[in-house]
This record gives structure tokens, C-alpha cells and sequence, in this order.
């Protein structure tokens, strides 16, 4: 049967062929940042999990850019939070890539590298002195020339305490932890009174946390990890101290941002670090809590808080440059960040408008406290998190550190395994 | 109208047209039959699998076109503590899972063999985990598995004292393992009960009347008479359980439980080939590994049914 034959060969050929022809393409290099010309036609604007509760003012502001530039068209498309790095990754690789992208600046760096982020200081340099100076320099990426997202949303938050578990331990409500040695001190009271049924953290330390302790996080020229210096490993040691009397929830160990939330809120954990967002969800979901609810800044060595930055980066192969930038900008200005920030409790990135009176007048309720702490502190927030720190890189800080606590390794070691582990990774990743 | 049963008898002289007409069709006819399904293999069966073999061998990352690197990925997975974890949980899921699976399904399903009013809903309620999404069902008992879950609670009520299921890296294997099992009970029941259906009931009957009790019919009478379900049994669950994915990593979380110590083999495909830094290469070796192995439990499996045969 020679046909069969030819067909069986055929199909073997291509089946070991086309996944070798794969291995040759790949985002190397994006395409001109020139973004210059008429904003008109067709562009995807992809946000991340915005729609379920922001679909109108999305809607409007797309209508409105529309209105304001004729001739262009701007398709909405919303991902769902989990997994959104997974279908950025998709897009990326397929060449789909939306024109506009919600993104964090972790997710920039990868994508910058590989070619696929426009960069904006050439492409729309002239709108840099309109944000807030560490908020455009949060999508700068070590190792390449450039700025990659125009900078989004902001948001930052205090320390939430539950009054009531530290006036069983003998602590005064009024007075809560300033530094952290103050937190160490009252969640190992806390621990003791309680026989270690009442922890005051839920969560291992992460990278920010190492940070926000006055850890470096890099060396200056961003090519290698330096967490695992005397003040991390010191760190470390006193988390070491609060896990073994249980100080640290013991489940601290497996514990995600959700959990350890959630811990919060039914009153197994004294303390938790929140947003201004949070304090909805406990007036909702927890009233008891909520009547019991202290707030206090959010504890840092370093004089700066640590703040989250969402960013709009434009796809470099994007052949609609100029509408792009065009309404990467839009959505980003101050005018549409502001009003956005009036539906949620988010800040804007923009210089100038955490000065407006919604973000510096008090009305005595704990929103607007919470609120205007939270934009003074902005102003000179920073945004901990390295840009090359990858999840990969995450977990393996993660599990060493997991090690140290359960008392398999020093933290010294610790400290040192996850930077030669981080190190390796940051290699890899070229 | 040309049969294709003409072919292979000797054609007459007045056939020979015919026939030579059916030969020309014949060699295209079953592909065109084959083709939707030979798509559908190839579109995502056949190339992913080849894909993975090929990537497997280069240092491809998700947005990084790679280059071939031999046997590069394979070398650093022997040496990379977080791969003979996983293999260990893997394998240890195996041990835990199948004879679970292969025994109790087989009582449960003698159980509720029988005709009584009311079997049914038995029946269907067995079942229910098995339509139930694995997402859902694991995060039921991670909230009853809890520190102040309800087992934990109950724990206290009778004076004992709170046990870390999820907290223990012992405690959260074997605590997927039991959810694995209560989830898997019922579809294997089902394969069983078919299999049961086959058994005559004579037999029963005449080892009865030869004085054998409960359980020496269940030894000398079910058991050889469902033996190859049992091997289908052990053959599906073992590759079932040594891909395990969605249990322990709803219970040990992303990390994989504490300093990681309960990754799975599959877990760790997903934690180093996704996202935007993804080793694709080195989660490709992984795979071919897990491929390897699953052959491998698969052929064992089948000789350990023929030796017994023998």
C-alpha cells in the first residue's frame, strides 16, 4: 500500500516538523516604537477582571474615546483574575496579544524582554511628567532602556487589627503595633495568653515584606538577588521565633493572601494587612469584626510604604500604534483616573490628583481615614516587589523560607539557598 | 454497485473492470472515514505529545524561542531536589490510592448490588461525587480538614486536640489521597457493578450449598470472577493517581504544601512551564518522564495480570 505509506510518512514528517518549526519563531524583537500618526481603527483593550463590577464606566470611557477620535473602534475584553498570567503567556506566544494590557509590572518585564511591550519613553515620553515619578519608573525594566506601561491605579493599604483578641491578651486597642519589633513583641503576648490558640500573622515573610524590613532586595544593577543579608537573615530569625510559639498561624506555611484574609475575618488571626477595600467586605461579611476593627499604618523600616501598580502596557507589534498609546493614554489620565477612582477604592497614579480634597478631607468616617492615610502615603510609595521577581521565583523563596521556620535550616541558609536559587532563575530567564 | 467484498475473491473476466475500479477506491474510502478522528488525534494528541518530546529536549521558555540543549533537562532533573519530591509524592499516591480504589468500589458495589426498594438512591448517592467538579469538592474538605474546620471541631467536642491536616506535609498528602478515594469510590463501583451482573448467581449458590460463609464466596467466587475489572481497576487509578494535579494542590495550596514537600510530579510541570517565565524545555523533560512512568505502571500492571493467568 504505497499511499498509505506515503501518508503515514507525511504525517510523521510533520508531526516531528512543525513542533521543531516552533522552536524557530518567538517574540524577539518587537516592532518600531514609533507611534506617531493618525489615531483611527480597530484595537483590543484587554482589562483584568474588571467587568463584573466596572462594566458601565468602562463602556462610557470607551464611548467617549471613540466620540473624541472618529474612525476608531475599541473592543472590550475582560480576563478573569486567576490564571491571567497563563493567558497573557497564551497570547503572547500565539502572536494574539491584545493592542492595550492591563498589566502588573512582574508581567511587564517578561513581556518587555521578549520584544512585545512598546516602550514608552519613545513612543510617549511626553506624558511621563504626568504621573507620579515612581509610579512611571515602576515599569522600567533592569537590564533594558525604557519604561513599559503607562502606569494605572494604585493601591496601598494599612495594618487591620482585631481589638477585641488584643484586649484579651492584655494589649491596649488604642495603642497598636508602630515598628516591627512592636509586632513581634505584641503577637508573641498575644500568643502566650491565648496558649497559642489566637496568632497574630498569617503569613510567611514574602520578598515585600523583606523589602518594606529594609532588606535590599537587589544589587544596584539589578543582575542578582541580595535578600540574604544580616537584616533579612535577622528577620527571618524573629519569624522563626513567632512560628514556633505560634505566634505565626501555623497554617502560615500553605497559606495565599485569601486564606490568610479569611483567617482574619473569622477572629484566628489578630492581624492582617488590607486595603481600603477590605473595609467593605468586613462591614459586610463580618459586622462583628467590623465593630471591633482597628486600623493602623502599615509598619516599614524604610519610611516607605509599599504600594501595588497596575499598568496599561501597548503591544510593540501592535498595528495600530498611534489609536493605542492614544487610549492607553486616555484611560490613564488624570481626568478618567480620578473618576475612577471615585467608584472604587483605588488611587490615581497621576501627579497632582492625590492632592484633590476626595484624597486629603477627612469626613470622620473610617473610609475616608483610611483613604487619605492611604494617598498621603503614596506619595512617596514604593513599589517593593523587583519587576524580575517571577513566580518561580516566589515559590522558591517561599519553600526555603518554609524550611527555616520548620527548623530543617537555619535562616542564613535559607536565605542563601533562595538567592542562589532566585539567581539561577533570573539567568535562565535571560 | 461494487462491494468490497469483490477483492478478495478471483475475479471473473467480466468483472475485471469492476474490480479494478473498487481497488482504486479502496485506499482512499477508510481515510476519508478515518479522517475526523485522525484530525482530531493528530490536532491534539499526536502533535502536542511530539511537541513536548521535541521541546523536551531544548531550553525553550514560554516566550523565548529555544535552542537544543540534548539531554541537558533530563541531567538537571536528577539533580533537583523538587523532582524526587515530586516523584516520591506521586509514587506514594499510587501506593495510597490504588488498592483503596481497587477493593473498596468492588464491597461498596456488592453492597448495593442486591434488588432491595431503595437500592437506587443508594446507588445515585455513591455516585454524587463523582459528577461533583473536583474544585468544588476540594475545597469542602479543605474547610471541614481546617484547624477550626468541622472534623477538627468535632475532635475537641470528644476531648482531643486539633490535628494540623492541612498544616503537616504527612497529614495533607494522605488527606488528598482520602479525597481521591471517596471521590473515585463510585465510578469504580459502577465498573464493578457491570462486571458483578456477569457473575452467575449458580455459583454463589453451589458454594453456598458446599458450606463456604460470606467471605470465602467473596474470595473463591467474586474475586476470580471480576479479576480482569480489578486489574482495569488498578491500570486506570494507578495512572490516575500518579498524574494527581487538582487534590493536593487545592489542599497544599500553590506552594505545594510546606517548603513544597507535597508536589506532585504534575504540579511541578505546571509551577515551572507556566507563565510569562516559564521553563517550557524543563517542563517538557518532566512530562516525558510522567509519560515514561505511566507506560511503565501500565505495563506492570498487565504483566502482574497475565503472571496471575499463568
Amino acid at each position: 500500500m504505497p499511499t498509505s505509506r506515503r501518508t503515514f510518512a507525511a504525517a510523521a514528517v510533520a508531526a516531528l516538523v512543525l513542533p521543531l518549526s516552533a522552536c524557530g519563531s518567538g517574540g524577539d524583537g518587537g516592532g518600531s516604537a514609533d507611534a506617531s500618526g493618525k489615531v483611527e481603527g480597530d484595537i483590543t483593550f484587554q482589562t483584568w477582571n474588571l467587568r463584573a463590577n466596572f462594566k458601565d464606566y468602562f463602556e462610557g470611557l470607551i464611548a467617549d474615546f471613540e466620540k473624541k477620535y472618529p474612525g476608531t473602534h475599541v473592543k472590550w475584553v475582560d480576563q478573569p483574575g486567576e490564571g491571567y498570567a497563563d493567558k497573557i503567556s497564551a497570547d503572547a506566544a500565539g502572536g494574539t496579544l491584545p493592542d492595550v494590557v492591563n498589566v502588573s509590572p512582574d508581567l511587564v518585564a517578561p513581556l518587555a524582554k521578549a520584544g512585545l511591550a512598546l516602550d514608552l519613553d519613545k513612543a510617549a515620553g511626553q506624558y511621563e511628567k504626568e504621573y507620579l515619578e515612581g509610579a512611571w519608573a515602576s515599569h522600567r525594566i533592569p537590564g533594558t532602556d525604557g519604561t513599559y506601561a503607562f502606569p494605572w491605579y494604585l493601591n496601598t493599604g494599612p495594618l487591620f487589627y482585631n481589638k477585641s483578641l488584643f484586649e484579651k491578651a492584655g494589649l491596649d486597642p488604642e495603642q497598636p503595633p508602630k515598628t516591627y519589633d512592636e509586632v513581634f513583641d505584641a503577637a508573641l503576648k498575644i500568643a502566650d495568653k491565648t496558649g497559642g490558640e489566637v496568632a497574630t500573622l498569617a503569613n510567611v515573610p514574602t520578598i515585600e515584606d523583606f523589602g518594606r524590613y529594609g532588606v535590599p532586595l537587589m544589587n544596584k544593577e539589578g543582575t542578582a538577588f541580595a535578600f540574604n543579608d544580616a537584616k533579612g537573615v535577622a528577620l527571618l530569625t524573629r519569624y522563626k521565633e513567632l512560628y514556633d510559639a505560634k505566634a505565626l498561624d501555623p497554617q502560615a506555611l500553605t497559606a495565599t493572601p485569601e486564606s490568610s484574609g479569611k483567617k482574619f475575618l473569622t477572629g484566628a488571626v489578630a492581624m492582617n494587612p488590607g486595603s481600603a477595600l477590605d473595609l467593605a467586605n468586613f462591614k459586610k461579611q463580618a459586622p462583628s469584626l467590623y465593630k471591633n476593627i482597628g486600623i493602623t499604618d502599615q509598619i516599614t523600616s524604610t519610611g516607605h510604604v509599599n504600594m501595588y501598580v497596575m499598568g496599561l502596557m501597548v503591544n510593540a507589534q501592535s498595528g495600530r500604534k498611534p489609536a493605542a498609546v492614544a487610549f492607553a493614554h486616555y484611560v490613564t489620565d488624570a481626568a478618567h483616573q480620578m473618576s475612577f477612582a471615585q467608584q472604587v477604592a483605588i488611587f490615581p497614579s497621576t501627579a497632582g490628583s492625590l492632592d484633590d480634597p476626595y484624597f486629603t478631607k477627612e469626613d470622620g468616617t473610617d473610609e475616608t481615614r483610611v483613604r487619605v492615610a492611604a494617598a498621603k502615603s503614596l506619595k512617596d510609595a514604593v513599589n517593593y516587589t523587583p519587576v524580575l521577581f517571577s513566580e518561580q521565583m516566589k515559590t522558591e523563596l517561599r519553600n526555603e523560607v518554609a524550611k527555616a521556620l520548620q527548623g530543617k535550616q537555619s535562616p542564613e541558609e535559607a536565605l542563601d539557598n533562595a538567592v542562589k536559587a532566585c539567581d539561577r532563575l533570573l539567568q535562565q530567564q535571560g | 454497485m461494487a462491494s468490497p467484498t469483490l477483492t478478495t475473491g478471483t475475479p471473473g473476466p467480466g468483472k475485471n473492470r469492476g474490480a479494478r475500479r473498487v481497488r482504486r477506491q479502496l485506499p482512499a474510502s477508510p481515510w476519508l472515514f478515518a479522517a475526523p478522528g485522525l484530525l482530531i488525534t493528530g490536532a491534539f494528541i499526536l502533535y502536542p505529545f511530539v511537541s513536548t518530546l521535541v521541546n523536551s529536549f531544548t531550553d525553550r521558555r514560554t516566550l523565548v524561542p529555544g535552542e537544543f540543549v540534548g539531554l541537558a533537562n533530563f541531567r538537571e532533573l536528577l539533580h533537583d531536589d523538587m523532582f524526587w519530591i515530586g516523584l516520591r509524592n506521586s509514587s506514594l499516591y499510587v501506593l495510597g490510592v490504588v488498592p483503596a480504589l481497587v477493593l473498596l468500589p468492588l464491597l461498596l458495589a456488592l453492597l448495593v448490588q442486591k434488588n432491595i426498594p431503595g437500592i437506587t438512591f443508594f446507588r445515585s448517592a455513591f455516585y454524587t461525587p463523582v459528577v461533583a467538579s473536583i474544585v468544588v469538592v476540594g475545597l469542602i474538605w479543605v474547610w471541614l480538614l481546617d484547624e477550626r474546620g468541622l472534623v477538627n471541631s468535632l475532635l475537641e467536642m470528644l476531648g482531643a486536640s486539633p490535628v494540623g491536616f492541612l498544616s503537616d506535609q504527612w497529614l495533607i498528602l494522605l488527606s488528598a489521597m482520602g479525597v481521591t478515594v471517596w471521590k473515585g469510590l463510585g465510578y469504580y463501583m459502577i465498573i464493578y457493578l457491570a462486571a458483578l451482573a456477569n457473575v452467575p448467581r449458580e455459583l454463589h449458590e453451589a458454594a453456598a450449598v458446599d458450606g463456604a460463609g460470606a467471605v470465602r464466596r467473596f474470595l473463591t467466587v467474586t474475586v476470580p470472577a471480576v479479576r480482569s475489572t480489578m486489574v482495569l481497576v488498578a491500570a486506570l487509578s494507578s495512572v490516575a493517581a500518579f498524574k494527581v494535579f487538582s487534590e493536593v494542590y487545592l489542599m497544599a495550596g500553590p506552594s505545594g504544601g510546606p517548603a513544597g514537600e507535597d508536589t506532585t510530579l504534575v504540579m511541578l510541570v505546571q509551577r515551572t512551564g507556566t507563565g510569562l517565565t516559564g521553563r517550557v524545555g524543563y517542563a517538557s523533560a518532566l512530562s516525558v518522564v510522567v509519560f515514561v512512568v505511566t507506560v511503565v505502571l501500565m505495563l506492570l500492571v498487565l504483566r502482574a495480570d497475565r503472571k496471575e493467568e499463568a
